[in-house]
């Protein structure tokens, strides 16, 4: 509860006392909406914490030996991974839905034992010091990242890229009937979540002093998916909301901070029975959305086809 | 004029199975050509080689541009359409969360400028392109009979069946194609609507559009094309214009059964049905002890009503049909009566069971089972497996392994596959697949949804007899159908449903006799 009156009474006492907590809501909305971009386009990829690795990796290592300036490093970290986006794509695209999403998280394992653990660069699991780091000044490209690539990605899915995600979504072979190149539109997308999430990577080096194999691994695309799942997809808030809100939620309930997993997975299967859409979606949020920022409803339903 | 699409010798096997076998066609610019056979002839595959979903083992497919001649086998689908080649589906493919405009929208896609960067910041001029895309996209609903107003936004899944259809046209036409290949456009539709697709047909044709037209429905296909290629069993067998085609003795008996002069009668929508019912005890009354009693049924969809205050009964032995058009609320009775819906208000009753409450598979353990629309058998499954999914709910085994092997020697189409997929099994095979494995549930009521749903008239008289074949041995029937004459003439009692209510009922003799019945099955 102090948590909110400080929040709501004190905010510049409480972002001072939070800093982390703040700078870990941004890292972890940017990769909410990394992985919204590949839900948008249909696609159930959990390669997310794979190429966060690969931008988190990278961005240390560029400032740690060449020593080249911090913003370069972090581009070329989310470059990168974005590259190896096509690298993973090219094969595992062909599949869909739940194997899709069985071969990303193959990526991610892979990437963990086969690299990070076994490279002698990269620490070999012990991990690396990154002595460059500046908590209170990381903070600073995160919460300006936000707002300017929520803007990107919300304006992103109404060009004629994002409506050709969106009848990929819908029926892949309608969608190459009406001319869409499927296979393209689906790496683009891939890649752009792939960048997205190097960048994320590369923002959270910035704020810690050490970067942490174990970071990387399947729970955090698992967490990456909860994002997702419980904010809703219909809209890129979805996945913010939901990173914002599970990632303050063990602050919230300090008090139970040792049943952390517990208490997600509890809200994960409430969320699926009574809220399947999400937070934000139909029924929820979605209500007190103010007008312009008003889209079509994803309303979901019974089949029509005996009206 | 040239010739716009040139197959030759065109060859697609799947298996042991020659699908297409050897086509050659060619389409004149400006034509409608017609392209027709019965099912399983491989009319969709030569629609799949085609534009690109299959691959062709050998032949040429050569499309007419300005540019001169180009190959289209070995492109991917969206590089044939971005030659101007759309098509729509003979299974509705629509984007069916986007609205209705999104989806034409969608249509648009390869002609439009890829302007995604410049989106980004949504600057007046590319608003301005954007509105122009709207009104052409809102021109195109109207263009194929819609309401922009009113339906243009609505989610396409709520639109009607019918409306489905037509918005798939739009969206096809988005793509302002060369080509436009239409695989039974009229499908499940009532003669007044196939009327308005010819209506558009020629249309778009007389606007200088080049039409390739599938469909099962001869009246449709003789009346609008010029040229017509009859397929069988993968190979072309007659071409030409409707006239010579249709006095091909080939084509009659590939196409309408070797009883072709019976059948010519049963074509859906044409004009007169003449045959007489034979003399049946008339049992106009409602039922005074029925096997199923439904008392002013509602059922809505959200805000939609689909069915309103609908009160119908069906003795123990009768087959009562339901008819009317497309949207007329049938097939969610039939899906209410089922327990796959709940009402909104009213009572069912079966014997002593309240449809209302029950849950589905406690209904079929009661002996009311649904053969739904669509046949929704389980493709992968074998023939053989599908029927023994069908007796689920009963625990005789060794009856039920006799009664399959009984099933397969009355259908003997069932008993040949029984180790195939069922997805391989052609439409009206499936829709007997579909009804055998509602009979081994042991049904004491068999609802029947659209048993006739796009089949070609021959097999529609095939499934037709299946229906009065288990009738007389005792299954009591509700019948839903589009094909109401042909529905008439077999039912003892039927009701006439129109925008969700009951508007006549009567033996089926007398309804086949009633002018009503035609102004509210043809809605004129």
């Amino acid at each position: 509860m102090d948590f909110f009156i400080q929040l709501l009474t004190d905010p510049i006492g409480f972002y001072n006392s939070h800093e982390l907590l703040v700078a870990q809501m941004g890292i972890n909305a940017i990769l909410a909406i990394s992985i919204f971009v590949t839900f948008y386009s249909g696609q159930l990829t959990l390669a997310n914490a794979g190429f966060m690795a690969i931008g988190a990796y990278t961005t240390v290592l560029l400032s740690l030996y060449p020593r080249w300036p911090l913003p370069l490093d972090m581009l070329l970290g989310s470059l990168l991974a974005g590259g190896a986006g096509v690298l993973v794509g090219l094969p595992v695209l062909r599949l869909r839905g739940v194997f899709l999403a069985i071969a990303t998280i193959g990526f991610v394992e892979a990437l963990l034992l086969g690299v990070i653990l076994n490279v002698p660069i990269t620490g070999e699991g012990q991990g690396l010091k990154n002595p460059t780091a500046d908590p209170l000044g990381g903070i600073v490209p995160i919460l300006v990242s936000i707002p300017v690539l929520t803007y990107l990605v919300w304006r992103l899915t109404r060009t004629r890229l994002g409506q050709a995600w969106a009848a990929i979504r819908e029926d892949e072979l309608a969608a190459s009937s009406n001319g869409i190149n499927v296979p393209l539109y689906k790496m683009i997308a891939f890649v752009i979540g792939a960048i997205l999430a190097g960048y994320a990577g590369a923002l959270e080096t910035h704020i810690n002093f050490f970067v942490d194999p174990t970071e990387y691994g399947i729970s955090r695309t698992i967490q990456i998916l909860t994002f997702a799942v419980v904010g809703g997809t219909s809209n890129v808030l979805g996945p913010i909301v939901g990173a914002v809100f599970l990632t303050a939620l063990p602050e919230i309930l300090r008090f139970v901070r040792d049943y952390r997993d517990v208490i997600n997975g509890v809200i994960l299967i409430l969320v699926i029975i009574f809220r399947p859409q999400g937070i934000v979606g139909r029924g929820g949020l979605a209500l007190i959305r103010p007008r312009w920022l008003h889209r079509r409803g994803r309303v979901r339903g019974s089949p029509a086809s005996a009206l | 004029m040239g010739v716009l699409l040139r197959l030759s010798d065109v060859i697609r096997h799947f298996g042991g199975v020659h699908a297409v076998d050897g086509v050659s066609l060619e389409i004149e610019e400006g034509a409608i050509f017609g392209l027709i056979g019965p099912n399983g002839a491989g009319k969709t595959t030569l629609v799949n080689l085609v534009t690109g979903y299959l691959r062709t083992q050998s032949g040429s497919v050569r499309l007419g541009t300005p540019a001169g001649e180009v190959e289209l086998a070995r492109r991917p689908p969206h590089a044939v359409a971005g030659l101007g080649v759309a098509r729509t589906f003979q299974t509705l493919r629509l984007y069916r969360n986007l609205t209705a405009v999104e989806n034409v929208l969608v249509g648009m896609h390869p002609r439009r400028p890829d302007d995604t960067l410049a989106q980004l910041l949504p600057l007046p001029p590319l608003r301005r392109g954007e509105q122009e895309r709207l009104e052409e996209a809102r021109g195109l609903l109207r263009r194929v009979g819609l309401e922009s107003e009113r339906d243009g936004p609505r989610p396409a899944w709520t639109l009607s069946y019918g409306d489905q259809r037509r918005l798939e046209v739009a969206r096809a036409l988005a793509l302002r194609p060369r080509l436009l290949i239409l695989d039974e456009p009229a499908a499940g539709m009532n003669p007044a609507e196939k009327d308005r697709v010819r209506e558009l047909i020629q249309q778009l044709n007389a606007e200088g559009l080049t039409v390739l037209l599938i469909d099962h429905d001869m009246r449709l296909v003789m009346g609008v094309c010029r040229q017509i290629a009859v397929l069988n069993f993968g190979r072309k067998i007659a071409d030409g214009s409707p006239v010579k085609v249709s006095s091909d003795p080939a084509v009659i008996e590939a196409y309408l059964g070797k009883e072709a002069e019976k059948t010519a009668a049963h074509v859906p929508g044409s004009e007169e049905i003449d045959v007489q019912a034979p003399a049946r005890a008339p049992a106009a009354a409602e039922p005074a002890a029925p096997l199923l009693e439904v008392k002013e049924l509602e059922v809505a969809y959200g805000a939609i009503q689909a069915v309103r205050s609908v009160s119908f009964g069906v003795a123990k032995g009768e087959i009562v049909a339901l008819i009317g058009a497309n949207g007329a609320g049938k097939s969610t009775i039939l899906n209410t009566l089922s327990g796959l819906l709940r009402p909104r208000a009213g009572t069912a009753r079966f014997d002593r069971l309240d449809l209302t409450t029950a849950s589905p598979d406690r209904i079929v353990r009661g002996g009311l089972v649904q053969v739904p629309e669509g046949r929704e058998i389980l493709a992968r499954l074998t023939v053989r497996e599908n029927l023994e999914l069908g007796a689920w709910v009963r625990r005789d085994g060794q009856v039920v392994e006799r009664e399959i092997a009984e099933l397969m020697e009355r259908f003997p189409i069932l008993g040949q596959r029984r180790n195939l997929p069922a997805g391989q099994l052609s439409g009206g095979e499936q829709q007997i697949l579909a009804i055998a494995r509602g009979l081994l549930a042991r049904p004491r009521l068999l609802l029947l949804d659209e048993p006739s749903l796009g089949l070609a008239p021959q097999m529609v008289d095939a499934v037709f007899e299946v229906i009065e074949r288990i009738h007389k041995e005792g299954v009591t029937v509700l019948l839903v159908e589009q094909n109401a004459l042909r529905a008439l003439e077999l039912a003892d009692r039927a009701y006439v449903v129109e925008t969700g209510r009951i508007l006549l009922s009567g033996t089926g003799s007398a309804l086949r006799r009633n002018p009503e019945v035609r102004k509210a099955y043809l809605g004129g």
